[in-house]
């Protein structure tokens, strides 16, 4: 057989062609933000960047359908600049996967690269429009004329091109922002943290309640020579319940008695007490070989209580509250118009209201269970459903994937 | 604890251990072939009986740290060595699964602190088992999608003619990567019940992107008829983002800001 090379930039174009222009591309970014260092990206916000994305498919869609038989634009739609794309994407997020994201090294190199912040870097941008592109043109070829044979692939791709481009081109409308509420109060303002600025928002929140439940305390021995928990050297945690043992170099301890939720009574002894008010408390058993056992309460303690320790020669038993198991706010939501929806909010059960999802995302973690205010992350996102579809589309296709490629096992396609 | 790991871990160890020696005396007499292969059963049941016992021990699925996904991989890994000997005929495979599920074992052997009860409020939620296991079983696929290219790279240096193992590393990492893609798509659903958006770039999440277009070229460059055989090193190769992924990001500089970073250990 003989093996005819290519020249370059001899038609039909492959690898070296579309690893030269995504090389090139990438620099252009980097120049670019270099250039408008500080600027950033212009945002869009709804409707011109719905109008935007629109013009920008029928561009593609157009381009693909009218000119298909284009060597160029074969090229631009084909699968060797699209694995260009991958490997440039690839790259990119590797440096974001590396290099901490955030705004710490202003007015460095890596600032004005865009380096700290490569996901919203000119680079990062062109690549993902080439790489729309580029995907968008392979598909209108499987789109028109329509097969079902195509399906998976059209599931596959068009999936993708439509999560991944709303996903980019509503970016700006995504607005996230904390509201801060007082048990018993009301609030309607909200903070953004990206931009620092206080917002009015067209709803308010009532704070009835907010409650946080907690795993049981652990059990930690403090050495005051040491000021450091002595927990760290079995490496291992005692959850107390009623029978937990634990020992440390000869001296053993057993929780004898255990209280989740107590208040010191008359002879200082806990009581058992409602669960609002109470903190754990603890009987110790504490006993070695050489020394008779000695049986002392430990606790917690609250803002309001000093905690409990025992003594065991120049050694500290201590208790640590559990880390929280969950936490809730019962909340009414106020409109405008005078429309109102009561809901608990919790870590994973978000509620909707007027085109607004609202999430229990935290409290005043010095005093924990205590807290006196709960923050609710309030969001509002309207191109998600648009990038849901995408991602159903995705599975869609996986599923069709996953059939097929059962099916044909055995056998190299 | 009731059910002992240190127990559990050495007897399924010593299973496999005794199922792979009579594997390799089966050759010679094939009689031994059935015991060998209940004896390495045995080891894998031995641990998924561990895993249910743990779960039922703890009231949560034994998911959440990285050595408790050790556990399920020391589980898994070894029948998809199993399924893959019954399937294609490929006998070697097994013996690399075996030992990797030992070196997983070994591992949580000496990290006793990593199995902790606690499970914090934003891994409570119903995504968390689908998005775990889907990943768990991807990795399992991904991984001997790996140790047979990295096989058939050697056979290729000896120069011998392998077609059949080509294509056990190109299906393994096919379903291997349908499943990254449910994974990836699960772990955004919940993201967004749980923290409130569900793609933020945390590295966590740019490690799993990573993984995924790794082998969404490998898939692409085999539709263009790439060779094959060039293909198997970059098979071979591409579990070491994965690897990264699952291990490394906990170490990396943009870690310190993550809010994945939960599974210490
Ligand atoms: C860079 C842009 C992309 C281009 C130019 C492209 C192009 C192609 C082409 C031409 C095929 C061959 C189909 C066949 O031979 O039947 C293909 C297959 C495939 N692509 Fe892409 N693709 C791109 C991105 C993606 C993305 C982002 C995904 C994942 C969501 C994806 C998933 C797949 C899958 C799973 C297959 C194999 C399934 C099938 O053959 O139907 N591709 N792609």
């Amino acid at each position: 057989m003989v093996v005819v090379r290519r020249r370059w930039f001899q038609v039909p174009w492959e690898f070296r062609e579309s690893s030269i222009f995504t090389a090139l591309s990438v620099l252009v970014g980097f120049i670019v933000q270099y250039a408008t260092s500080g600027q950033g990206i212009p945002m869009f916000r709804l409707p011109v960047n719905a109008v935007v994305l629109a013009v920008f498919a029928a561009l593609i869609l157009g381009t693909g359908l009218g000119f298909r038989e284009n060597e160029m634009v074969k090229w631009f739609g084909g699968i060797p600049l699209g694995l260009c794309l991958i490997v440039a994407i690839s790259v990119l997020s590797l440096i974001g996967g590396v290099v901490p994201q955030g705004g710490l090294m202003a007015g460095s190199l890596f600032a004005l690269l865009g380096v700290n912040q490569i996901f919203s870097s000119w680079p990062f941008a062109l690549t993902v429009v080439l790489f729309l592109a580029n995907l968008g043109l392979s598909l209108s070829w499987r789109l028109v004329p329509f097969n079902m044979k195509n399906l998976q692939f059209i599931l596959f791709h068009a999936g993708f091109w439509i999560a991944l481009s709303c996903g980019v081109f509503g970016a700006p409308d995504l607005q996230r922002l904390v509201v801060k509420v007082d048990e018993g109060e009301s609030s309607n303002l909200a903070w953004s943290m990206e931009n620092d600025t206080e917002q009015r928002l067209p709803f308010s929140v009532v704070l009835h309640d907010f409650s946080l439940e907690e795993y049981p305390p652990q059990l930690f021995l403090y050495d005051p020579h040491k000021e450091q928990p002595l927990q760290e050297r079995t490496k291992r945690t005692t959850l107390v319940h009623k029978g937990a043992k634990a020992s440390w170099k000869g001296v053993d301890v057993e929780v004898v008695d255990f209280l989740p939720s107590a208040l010191p009574g008359k002879n200082g002894d806990p009581e058992p007490a409602e669960s609002k008010a109470g903190v754990p408390f603890a009987k110790l058993r504490i006993a070695s070989a050489d020394a008779a056992p000695i049986d002392a309460w430990i606790s917690t303690g609250s803002p309001m209580m000093k905690p409990y320790a025992a003594q065991f020669r120049e050694l500290y038993f201590v208790m640590m509250p559990g880390a929280p198991k969950a936490f809730r706010s019962d909340v009414t939501v106020h409109g405008e118009s005078g429309q109102q929806t009561s809901a608990t909010l919790e870590v994973n059960h978000p509620i909707n209201v007027m085109g607004w999802k609202l999430y229990q995302m935290g409290y005043d973690n010095e005093v924990g269970r205590w807290s006196k205010y709960s923050l609710i992350e309030v969001i509002r996102d309207p191109w998600l459903p648009a990038v849901y579809l995408g991602f159903f589309m995705i599975m869609a296709g996986n599923l069709m994937f996953f059939w097929n490629g059962i099916k044909q096992k055995g056998g190299v396609s | 604890m009731i059910v002992d790991f240190n127990t559990a871990a050495i007897t399924a160890i010593a299973f496999w251990a005794t199922g792979s020696l009579l594997g390799l005396f089966a050759r010679r007499t094939p009689v031994l072939k059935l015991p060998a292969l209940i004896l390495s059963f045995a080891g894998s049941l031995v641990m998924v009986c561990f895993i249910g016992l743990y779960w039922s021990l703890l009231d949560r699925p034994p998911l959440r740290t990285l050595g408790e996904t050790r556990l399920w991989y020391a589980a898994l890994i070894p029948l998809v060595g199993f399924l893959v000997e019954y399937r294609w005929k490929i006998t070697w495979l097994k013996y690399y699964c075996m030992g990797l599920a030992v070196f997983f074992l070994v591992i949580n052997m000496n990290h006793p602190e990593v199995f902790d009860k606690t499970l914090m409020p934003a891994l409570q939620s119903p995504w968390f088992i689908p998005h775990v296991v889907v990943y768990l079983i991807g990795y399992v696929m991904l991984a001997a999608s790996s140790v047979t290219a990295l096989h058939n790279v050697f056979l290729q240096l000896r120069s011998k003619e392998n077609v059949a193992g080509e294509s056990v590393s190109h299906y393994l990492a096919l379903l291997g990567f349908v499943l990254l893609s449910f994974g990836l798509i699960f772990g955004a659903l919940w993201a967004k019940e749980a923290w409130g958006h569900y793609w933020t770039w945390d590295p966590k999440e740019t490690w799993a992107f990573l993984s995924w277009l790794a082998y969404l070229g490998y898939l692409h460059a085999y539709r263009y008829k790439i060779d094959q055989g060039k293909l198997q090193w970059y098979l071979a190769l591409s579990f070491l983002v994965l690897l990264v992924c699952w291990f490394g990001v906990n170490y990396l500089p943009s870690a310190q800001n993550s809010v994945h970073t939960y599974t210490n250990g």
